[in-house]
């Protein structure tokens, strides 16, 4: 392709249009984001995988009902995280969600000493274990602001909540976290992932 | 921000930059192989008449919960060959409902009868009082003396946004379904944050897709129905009455509605047409 890349926008009347390329420009643009998004509500990669493209395709033929101009994002992921919700099975924790805490950093600036490296990572496993003790609700909300950096419409649209409530929910959750926190304390901590022992 | 908020704002955004998700996996390739139609399909054969509906029901109260198809999920097979249900399928999609035809419903919780009360029916209201309860303008039809409802009804909880159900008497050219005195229903609310707020819709009797001012609708005919809805716990409940009749379903902006009645086709698209 010459020139600039198209926008959003571009890409979206195109597809409207029928034009098939320039929506799969828009699945390679949205995937990540989409893929993620159900990993964090369906719990798990094959069934987020499975949703994502199954959002992807609906999304395709519901594009007519698209409003021209309105932001994209937060209406593919609707679609998608509906579609993850459909496969989520009830009671399963993020286990396959392979939210792995990665041993180093990628990039950095100079590297950690080994002894404060092992404390960062022991203080993030902590924090993950906090979040895999929250409810459902909780956990999404915070993967959502934090671990997808999702505005708040976005955050709306995947959660399936009014915009407005967003703020309250994510700061009702935190709380929540913070609590769990607190209840953990100094206390010799787990450092296994929630459901890692599966 | 306090400290301690901000403390935990930064550790999860520290936590965050060392997570690794799973590799996304090549949707593209996958998803455009699926594409092998214009993002608008073909319409499928017109749809027969259908006959009773929500018979057996009494009182308002219970017109009330057959208010609750907005919430609700008829289920059963749609006599249609492949390539239609297909097309079928692929046009279903309004706003806050999703469709799905023929299957196996989900899982059900029945209800007792007592405990109807307990569904968040919404509360009767005067019009005026609906109007300030909810987030969206409410559509009253502007033809045939129907511009007053009889009975309005308001649900402030579910879905989001609220829901509104208006109810008219039977009258000349508004004939009486199995149930009391009750002619019409027609229920307003807005899907656009909910996608699949009505799970699924299939019907043992016929669809067919028609427009309201130019926005996509559906036409439900035939029967037997019977309705699921999503309650407030998020379970589907299916309600021991049969509802069965003609149903017409459709949006105006980011509202949709729904318009059940012993009607035909046309008498429920200009009902349908004439509402601001």
């Amino acid at each position: 392709m010459e020139g600039r890349p198209l926008d959003e926008q571009e890409l979206v009347e195109q597809a409207r249009g029928g034009d098939a390329r320039a929506y799969e420009v828009l699945v390679r643009r949205y995937q990540d984001l989409a893929f993620r998004t159900a990993c964090v509500i369906a719990g798990g990669s094959a069934d987020a995988e499975d949703a994502a493209q199954e959002g992807f395709v609906k999304a395709w033929y519901a594009l007519p009902r698209f409003r021209a101009g309105s932001p994209f994002r937060p209406w593919l992921l609707a679609i998608v995280a509906n579609e993850a919700r459909n496969r989520r099975r009830s009671g399963r924790r993020q286990d396959d969600l392979a939210l792995r805490v990665a041993e180093d950093r990628p990039s950095g600036d100079a590297a950690p000493s080994p002894e404060a490296a092992a404390l960062a990572t022991e203080q993030r496993l902590l924090l993950l274990a906090a979040m895999g003790r929250l409810g459902e609700n909780d956990r999404q909300v915070i993967a959502c602001r934090y671990f997808l950096e999702l505005s708040e419409a976005e955050m709306a649209a995947a959660l399936g909540c009014r915009p407005g409530t967003v703020k309250s929910r994510l700061s009702r959750a935190l709380d929540r976290l913070r609590a769990v926190l607190a209840e953990q304390g100094a206390a010799a901590a787990p450092t296994t992932l929630p459901g890692g022992d599966r | 921000m306090s400290r301690r908020e901000l403390d935990l704002d930064r550790a999860l955004a520290d936590l965050a930059a060392s997570l690794e998700f799973p590799p996304t996996p090549d949707l593209a390739a996958a998803v455009t192989a699926r594409l092998d139609q214009p993002p608008v399909a073909a319409r499928p054969a017109p749809a027969a008449r259908g006959r009773r509906w929500l018979g057996g029901l009494t009182g308002w109260r219970r017109l009330a919960v057959a208010g609750l198809a907005v919430v609700l999920l008829a289920v059963a097979v749609l006599a249609a060959s492949p390539g239609t249900r297909e097309a079928v399928a692929r046009r279903l999609g309004l706003r806050g409902i999703g469709v799905e035809l023929g299957g196996n419903p989900p899982p059900t919780v029945t209800t007792a009868p007592g405990e109807r009360l307990d569904l968040g029916l919404g509360e009767r209201v005067s019009l005026e009082e609906a109007r300030r309860r909810v987030d969206f303008p409410v559509l009253v039809p502007q033809t045939g003396g129907l511009e007053r409802p009889d009975a309005v009804f308001v649900s402030e909880a579910v879905p989001p946004g609220g829901r509104v159900d208006l109810v008219w008497r039977a009258r000349p050219g508004l004939p009486a379904s199995g149930f009391t005195d009750a002619g019409l229903l027609i229920t307003e609310f807005q899907g656009q944050t909910t996608p699949e707020f009505i799970k699924k819709v299939a019907v043992a009797g016929q669809v067919e897709f028609v427009e309201v001012d130019g926005e996509p609708a559906y036409w439900f005919s035939g029967e037997p129905h019977f309705f699921t809805y999503l309650d407030r716990a998020g379970r589907f409940r299916e309600e021991q009455t049969r509802l069965a009749g003609n149903t017409l379903i459709w949006q105006r902006g980011e509202l949709t509605l729904r318009l059940e009645g012993e009607l035909s086709k046309e008498e429920a698209l200009r009902i349908a047409e004439s509402m601001h």
